[in-house]
């Protein structure tokens, strides 16, 4: 019998810096046939470890060729510390990927709206990827995204090519700009943006990852302006220490936020994530 | 599968056989309260217990458990395997602690097997035993875990006054019975155990309709009777919770555990353990940068309730099975029966 508790292992292969404190870790698994094997889809997670501190659940930000993941990880716990401390070549567990990921089959032919906030973009960052790869297949794109400060950004190499996607709008805002602003970002929350949105909800669909707060003010916003709950998609974060839907930490009412989301139909939770 | 008669002076005999080929745990009374514990020989053994504090759940998901073993070298990583495969029986357990095992065991199957789990479930016999005398905070019988037991046993005794009715459940039950010279029961006695059970229902007072459960959490998500339970003056005549996580302890449902790693003064050996959690604890749904997605008391204390209402995502797995095990160590008199009619009676 397999035991899905045993991680295996991976090596990093490159680091790439986003801000401060944030990187993009390349990881490869060492054993080359699970390498093969690896499928995943855009919204999943990994259960990452460094044996002897613990295990986190980390968002799959994009998959390279040879199956190398790209996890980008900001450095705010005792295990993404320790992650941090690894250096290129270094090992570390892996195992996954879990969780259900973006309906992109579902929303083949509809217009995309993108709300990210903050270290939100890593889960979203596979979306784009793939619509930009599949352009034909969905309608008009709109990214919305915010962070604290311009600084604060991540995929910040990316911006310019996003800014160029065929019938595509992109809002950068950043809740207060201290220093420069290379990238012409606007002040004020992801919702600020909404007044200038292009998209008509009639036939789109909202994907929003960030803050919790972030995604309930979002949504509120979008169901203002027409959205109906059964278009907004959102992916939740929470305490998991199994990923498997067994631990019971991540529980929402009804469902496991491992193992029947991180994505989640907001029409579907709703009822759980509204301010009591 | 056929029905046997022992004398009760002769159990000395039955427990003996066991005692030879396996670990025998059963209910044990120490001190002042009762305990599932090791039995050597029929002296140690109490089945006159009303319950235990500690449900048996402890035999399958122990309150901390090793997954794996890890060595640190130089970078690299070694994991060792724990096998664990002791064969064991229990001893005399109530039916609606086999109910929970039962729940448990659909719970650690599904896609992702929990090997540790299964692996000790495998490797158990269960001679349950049915409740004659069930206690004041039992609620079984409406949970319908008891207080007579019909599936989920190898063998199944009843007190029939002089003499125990031994039923076997199961293959693995046939087996360690066999060789015994044991005498056929008599319609009399099959008898016998219907009036006793008819008898032990008598003595159930607390009753619920568990068929509404799960929708009286549905609907009353926002009800003020959870503010009244967390933060204000209890609910029908309890205190506040405390939040001391006791409820979950001894549920024998509760299943959910916290993963961490521990080293040695070393730093190169260590292991992964689980360790029983609650969902009762602040800590519990603590992330980093101090983010609480339950971090008021009400919300907790909800939670518990709608999961054993099985109405939480553990479902009908982690649902009550009416043990009353809560209600008397709850230091606040919270009673999970009352809280559920005052939900109804405030719809």
């Amino acid at each position: 019998m397999m035991n899905e508790y045993y991680p295996n292992f991976a090596i990093i292969k490159e680091i790439k810096k986003e801000t401060i404190n944030t990187n993009t870790f390349v990881l490869k698994f060492t054993d080359q046939k699970i390498a093969d094997k690896f499928s995943w889809k855009p919204g999943q997670f990994m259960m990452l470890s460094v044996l002897g501190v613990g295990e986190s659940a980390i968002s799959i930000s994009s998959v390279e060729n040879d199956n190398s993941i790209n996890a980008t990880i900001r450095n705010v716990g005792n295990v993404t510390n320790s992650i941090f401390s690894l250096k290129k070549g270094d090992s570390l567990g892996m195992r996954g990927p879990y969780g259900t990921g973006w309906p992109l089959e579902k929303i083949i032919g509809k217009d995309i709206l993108i709300v990210a906030g903050g270290m939100g973009l890593a889960p979203l960052y596979g979306v784009i990827n793939h619509v930009i790869r599949n352009r034909t297949e969905y309608g008009h794109l709109e990214i919305i995204y915010g962070a604290r400060t311009p600084e604060n950004m991540v995929f910040k190499d990316e911006f310019s090519k996003w800014k160029r996607i065929k019938n595509s709008t992109f809002f950068l805002t950043a809740d207060e700009i201290t220093r420069e602003n290379p990238f012409e970002c606007r002040t004020g929350l992801v919702t600020s943006c909404f007044p200038m949105m292009k998209t008509h909800h009639r036939n789109a669909i909202a994907l929003l990852c960030g803050p919790e707060i972030m995604m309930r003010f979002a949504a509120k916003c979008l169901e203002t302006i027409g959205f109906a709950d059964k278009k907004i998609y959102l992916s939740l974060e929470r305490r998991m220490k199994c990923g498997i839907g067994k631990c019971g930490h991540c529980q929402i009412g009804l469902k496991y936020v491992c193992k029947d989301g991180p994505v989640f139909n907001y029409d579907d939770i709703k009822p759980f994530i509204r301010p009591l | 599968m056929a029905s046997y008669i022992i004398d009760k002076k002769d159990l000395k005999i039955l427990l003996d056989k066991f005692l030879k080929e396996f670990k025998v745990y059963g209910p044990i009374k120490p001190g002042l309260d009762s305990s599932v514990d090791e039995i050597k020989s029929i002296d140690d053994l109490h089945l006159e217990y009303k319950s235990t504090i500690i449900s048996p759940k402890k035999f399958f998901l122990p309150p901390k458990d090793t997954l794996f073993e890890f060595k640190i070298q130089k970078g690299n990583y070694e994991i060792k395997e724990i096998v664990n495969d002791e064969k064991f029986i229990l001893f005399g357990l109530h039916p609606c602690d086999v109910n929970a095992i039962l729940k448990l065991d659909e719970f650690f199957s599904g896609k992702f097997k929990d090997k540790y789990y299964q692996n000790r479930r495998k490797n158990s016999i269960i001679i349950a035993l049915n409740c004659t005398q069930p206690g004041e905070n039992s609620f079984c019988k409406s949970m319908n875990a008891g207080p007579f037991l019909y599936k989920g046993y190898d063998i199944l005794l009843t007190d029939i006054d002089t003499k125990y009715l031994i039923e076997i459940g199961s293959d693995k039950g046939k087996k360690i019975i066999q060789g015994l010279k044991l005498n056929i029961a008599s319609k009399n006695d099959l008898l016998k155990k219907e009036k006793k059970c008819k008898l032990a229902n008598k003595k159930i007072k607390k009753i619920l309709d568990p068929n509404w459960l799960p929708k009286l959490a549905e609907e009353n998500l926002d009800h003020e009777i959870w503010i009244d339970l967390g933060e204000r003056g209890g609910v029908a005549g309890s205190f506040p919770c405390l939040s001391c996580g006791s409820c979950s302890l001894v549920c024998p449902t509760c299943y959910c555990y916290d993963i961490y790693d521990t080293v040695d003064l070393s730093l190169k050996n260590g292991s992964r353990v689980r360790e029983l959690d609650s969902c009762q604890l602040l800590e519990y749904g603590q992330v980093a940068l101090g983010g609480n997605f339950r971090k008021d008391r009400k919300d907790r204390i909800r939670h518990w309730m709608f999961c054993k209402f099985g109405a939480a995502a553990g479902s009908k797995n982690s649902s009550c099975v009416g043990c009353g095990r809560c209600i008397r160590v709850c230091p606040s008199k919270i009673d999970i029966t009352k809280v559920a009619k005052s939900l109804w009676r405030k719809k």
